[in-house]
């Protein structure tokens, strides 16, 4: 896809199987017209992007190099918000806090989603039905479904304790989200319930393209299902199992609507996501210029996360 | 587990039964709360019992829609912004992925290269200077900032997808409606859109459920409560805004909320797994 590199092919004379389109294109004046016309195509989506994307994120780097007030003059600080996010122990529990939960939601979500995908990925009768039932509640969405959790969480009157109680786990009175560590059970439990859909749709689709041809000679040999599994499925599987995580992680990572609505991050700060703490400094206390700082690390700290992912799972695939 | 799977593969009903076991697990909970919004605000609020278990009222849905601070306004508000992100959505992707697709342009792989570095943006962590930027385009408390913001993080799935979706149409059939003389927009709202119609779908349908179930970015970028979308309007329901905290109508509000993704998931979601599958496995 180098542009500007010549092709002459003519149209009909080029029969080869689906090379690039662009690469058949004649340059002529209806190639050059094609330019023009290529790039008012996708100007508008760049200029979305351009405006509502890329430059707020330079917009916001420059902006944390200064003591940026809501109303009056700004002055060049150079890197002192930066140093100061050092010494701000909210953020920096913060991070450690939304490290601790991705690590703690991210096995499970990964494990039940591998499962929930062996077994919707044959071609089944009642198998696009469960999929489609067990994918409901990541469409629904997580804020809907806190605030639901918000009211079975309760203490005596939540459906939760009513059920619990009776199995002799938790005490009817038991207050969920006042505390840190049941606040932390009851969010994580609903994320990985949430999310489990998602990942066993992600990990579905790379199954099934995987060629059956495989798993019938596996057969043939006489093959285990865990050793198939092993040998067939899981290094073919490689991509798809990348990108669920880096979705996964990420996400978890970037949390912020279930703890705003479930614990408002507390007790105390207790539960203070990393971009709750953004969204406190910039909203809150109206501190932009720290504000941006944070966002700043967490683009690198989100960028390095992918990075890491990434190369690590592609490294010995394909 | 081996042994297990192979049992139920052989049992067609064993594995029936244990995908309903399964999907119950994933599904009865939502079902549950659908029932429970249907419970006077005093049920909700008070230990479950067999006695008060059969009182099934409207009341939530009525005080929620009808009463003094109905949130009529928000469930409206939603849909707009919705709406116009994923029509934004679907034209602005249908025209890039055609010219991304179809035609040859100096700095292509950049542009595409730079569509799909919004996709590795977090919009969480642009959103103080975003906040700022809007200000200053007096696109703050406005549905169509929001929309325009929404419409902007679709965009890389949008473009992605509707970008494929051009290149699995023939090439004899562009070569023809050129040869044809048809022009570039003729060919594509004649020849190429019923072609392409189900990209369409699939980047409009990831724009609206985006947009109705997104919180942070309408939580600040709206401080007018007439213009707060649903899911924010919800959380004045949480706390009690309206003088009291009612779990009642906390619950009939996120039912509310709920309905129409589930709805429009069920009827389009073979559009919704393509966009999945198209990411998955060329992602």
């Amino acid at each position: 896809m180098t542009p500007g590199t010549p092709t002459t092919l003519t149209r009909g004379g080029d029969r080869r199987p689906a090379p690039p389109r662009a690469a058949r294109m004649p340059i002529t004046a209806r190639g050059r017209r094609d330019m023009r016309t290529g790039l008012l195509l996708v100007s508008p989506a760049l200029l979305f992007v351009a405006v509502f994307a890329l430059f707020p994120l330079g917009f916001g780097v420059y902006i944390s190099l200064t003591n940026w007030p809501l109303i009056g003059a700004y002055h060049f600080i150079g890197l002192a918000n930066y140093r100061g996010l050092v010494h701000n122990p909210v953020f920096l529990q913060s991070i450690v806090f939304t490290l601790k939960y991705t690590a703690i939601v991210t096995i499970p979500i990964f494990v039940l989603g591998y499962a929930l995908a062996v077994f919707v990925r044959a071609n089944r009768r009642g198998a696009t039905a469960f999929r489609t039932m067990i994918f409901i509640p990541y469409i629904v969405g997580l804020v809907a479904e806190s605030y639901m959790a918000v009211v079975e969480f309760q203490p005596s009157s939540g459906t939760v304790n009513f059920v619990l109680a009776r199995l002799g786990i938790v005490q009817e009175t038991t207050a969920w989200l006042v505390h840190t560590g049941l606040a932390m059970t009851a969010i994580c439990g609903l994320v990985i319930w949430f999310a489990g859909g998602l990942t066993m749709m992600l990990l579905m689709a790379g199954m099934q393209a995987i060629p059956q041809e495989l798993y019938e000679s596996a057969r043939v040999d006489g093959a285990s299902w865990w050793s198939t599994e092993r040998r067939i499925t899981l290094p073919l599987l490689r991509r798809s199992i990348a990108l669920s995580l880096i979705i996964s992680v990420v996400g978890s990572f970037l949390a912020f609507n279930q703890f705003f609505i479930m614990t408002d991050g507390g007790p105390g700060t207790s539960t203070v996501t990393a971009v709750m703490s953004i969204y406190d400094t910039a909203f809150a206390d109206f501190n932009v210029g720290a504000a941006s700082a944070m966002s700043v690390v967490l683009v690198i700290v989100v960028g390095l996360i992918t990075f890491v992912q990434f190369h690590f799972l592609q490294r010995d695939g394909d | 587990m081996a042994a297990q799977r192979r049992r139920a593969s052989n049992r067609p009903v064993l594995y029936v039964a244990a995908g309903a076991a399964i999907s119950a697990v994933f599904v009865l909970p939502l079902l549950w709360e659908v029932f429970r919004s249907f419970q006077p605000e005093s049920v909700v609020n008070s230990p479950p019992s067999a006695a008060t278990f059969g009182h099934l009222t409207v009341a939530n849905y009525q005080t929620l829609l009808l009463g003094h601070d109905d949130i009529v306004r928000n469930v409206v508000n939603s849909l707009i912004v919705a709406l116009l992100a994923a029509v934004l959505t679907a034209l602005v992707a249908t025209l890039a992925g055609y010219g991304f697709s179809l035609f040859r342009f100096r700095g292509s792989g950049l542009a595409f290269g730079l569509v799909l570095l919004a996709f590795m943006i977090p919009f969480q962590a642009v959103l103080t200077p975003l906040f700022l930027e809007l200000h200053y385009l007096h696109l703050l408390n406005s549905l169509i900032g929001l929309a325009l913001f929404y419409t902007t993080f679709n965009l890389p799935v949008g473009v992605y997808v509707m970008r494929n979706s051009f290149l699995q149409v023939p090439g004899e059939i562009v070569d023809a409606a050129r040869v044809d003389g048809a022009s570039v927009l003729k060919t594509l709202t004649a020849v190429l859109r019923p072609l392409v119609l189900p990209g369409i779908a699939t980047a409009a349908l990831y724009a609206f459920l985006f947009s109705w179930t997104e919180f942070l970015g309408a939580l600040s970028f709206m401080t007018n409560d007439a213009l707060f979308t649903l899911p924010v309007a919800l959380s004045n329901v949480e706390t009690g805004t309206y003088g009291f905290v009612n779990y009642g109508l906390l619950l009939a509000g996120a039912v509310i909320a709920m309905i129409p993704c589930v709805l429009v998931y069920v009827a389009l979601q073979r559009y919704y797994v393509r966009g999945l599958v198209s990411g998955a496995l060329k992602g």
